[in-house]
């Protein structure tokens, strides 16, 4: 590192890094490479990141919005179909708008404004961008269906969106796009796709506080606590068309998904895993369940406490398609499950079963927080002084 | 060890990549031709990465006339809008 680099870190700015698949350019390193050991970036004033199949959308502390990386089907949103951006570029079409959430999908992107609308851009091929048709759009477009209605939250899954209002109770929760595995919510029956908004099923008397998506799988917390996937059914377990309360008694705080696992992080600091035991994402490849097409009502067998950790709490989760992110209370970074394209951070290309320790070359013990974003094959740490 | 088992009804046909196509976790595409297809071929291949997926379809579907076959939904691909 530079000697003028180490005066910068040492004033008061967020440092970013960024490892893993490259060669789309969704690391920011303005290189279309993979990266086995992460990379400090010069990109400032980003106050928080998603990572979709293979591009990043960062959101600045002002509301402004930047993205790079592929932009094949327009999901980077900046009005051109580029097959990748190297470096972070405004989404300009959204400067008279300040934008409190975003969220990345395989091949699409939501941005939610403080008003509470909501746009979309990229791949509409399953209706995943909720238009009421099957058009894709290279600038964000906004979702007419909630014009009249205040949208909190957008979670952008492989080809399907979930959308969480604020302020309606009774109907909170909405899905579209691809629901061929039930990722939709909305029907006890199968649905191949829809392209309008359409209510998600099973949250009349709860209050939702969050909603995630990733592959096939969907997910929401309760404002108590409680986990509800739908969607893919996390390994050895059928699909459910309908959201599932987790049988447990833990209450959570924060819900992620790859395709095959997820995560949940509960307010004590606990990290849990779902699923796994695929490609090395889980914890002990040595005890495979036998857990086949196993009921819903059973599925707390299913979930796992995250092995390695001890007593240390964690404060923040992340998990790409086959790979899982940890910060511990301490500021460090663990990693484990598919490395193939160096998504690990570890200096290599294997594969962990177990969350090991992420070398910065950095201190974050003293970094006030730290939060880790992951896209399918890459991983984001985001540390603010 | 396949990675997944994919009905080609859930690939999407890819014109510059003259394949059909399934996304890989690592952030590419699975790829696999018609002429694959036609020979029987079921393992859709990931140019980037080790991952292989298991491609569910019926051969006879891909027999006979080039382009055109049945039972396959025509892909609903479009242009992207350029606003």
């Amino acid at each position: 590192m530079e000697e003028s680099e180490k005066e910068k870190n040492k004033s008061e700015r967020l440092l970013l890094w960024s490892w893993g698949a490259g060669t789309d350019g969704q690391l920011g390193t303005e290189r279309l490479q993979d990266q086995q050991i992460p990379q400090q970036l010069s990109i400032s004033s980003v106050s928080s990141l998603a990572c979709g199949g293979a591009h990043v959308i960062a959101l600045t502390s002002a509301g402004k919005v930047l993205s790079w990386g592929r932009g094949s089907s327009g999901q980077l949103g900046h009005g051109e179909v580029v097959n990748n951006v190297l470096y972070p570029k405004a989404v300009t079409s959204l400067d008279n708008y300040f934008i409190t959430h975003v969220s990345a999908g395989w091949s699409h992107s939501g941005f939610v404004s403080d008003k509470g609308c909501l746009f979309t851009c990229g791949d509409g091929s399953f209706g995943q961008l909720g238009h009421g048709d099957y058009a894709s759009h290279s600038s964000p477009v906004i979702v007419s269906s909630f014009v009249d209605q205040h949208v909190a939250q957008v979670a952008c899954g492989m080809r399907h969106s979930l959308v969480l209002l604020k302020g309606s109770l009774s109907n909170q929760v909405y899905g579209f796009g691809s629901g061929k595995r039930g990722q939709l919510g909305v029907s006890k029956d199968k649905i191949k796709y829809i392209n309008l908004p359409e209510v998600v099923n099973g949250f009349e008397d709860v209050e939702i506080v969050g909603v995630s998506a990733n592959g096939d799988h969907s997910a929401a917390l309760s404002v108590d606590g409680n986990l509800y996937t739908w969607g893919r059914g996390f390994k050895g377990f059928e699909d459910s068309h309908l959201p599932q309360c987790l049988n447990s008694t833990l209450k959570f705080t924060k819900a992620t998904l790859g395709w095959n696992h997820a995560l949940a992080m509960t307010g004590e600091g606990e990290v849990y895993m779902l699923g796994g035991n695929h490609l090395g994402v889980l914890s002990d490849l040595h005890t495979v369940r036998q857990a086949k097409q196993l009921t819903v009502d059973s599925r707390e067998a299913n979930l796992e406490k995250v092995p390695g950790l001890d007593e240390t709490k964690i404060t923040d989760i992340a998990t790409g398609a086959e790979h899982s992110v940890l910060v511990t209370e301490n500021g460090e970074i663990k990693t484990w499950g598919w490395g193939e394209h160096g998504q690990l951070g570890l200096g290599d290309d294997g594969d962990r079963i177990s969350p090991v320790t992420v070398s910065l070359g950095y201190d974050l013990s003293e970094a006030a927080s730290t939060k880790v974003y992951c896209g399918s094959g890459f991983t984001f740490a985001l540390t603010k002084p | 060890m396949s990675y997944d088992d994919v009905e080609i009804e859930d690939m999407e046909w890819n014109e510059e990549l003259q394949s059909y196509t399934y996304p890989c976790p690592c952030g590419d595409l699975f790829q696999i031709t018609k002429e694959d297809l036609k020979l029987g071929e079921e393992i859709a291949r990931c140019p980037s990465c080790s991952l292989y997926i298991t491609v569910i379809y019926n051969m006879e579907d891909f027999l006979g006339d080039s382009d055109q076959h049945k039972g396959i939904q025509p892909s609903k691909q479009q242009s992207v809008t350029v606003a």
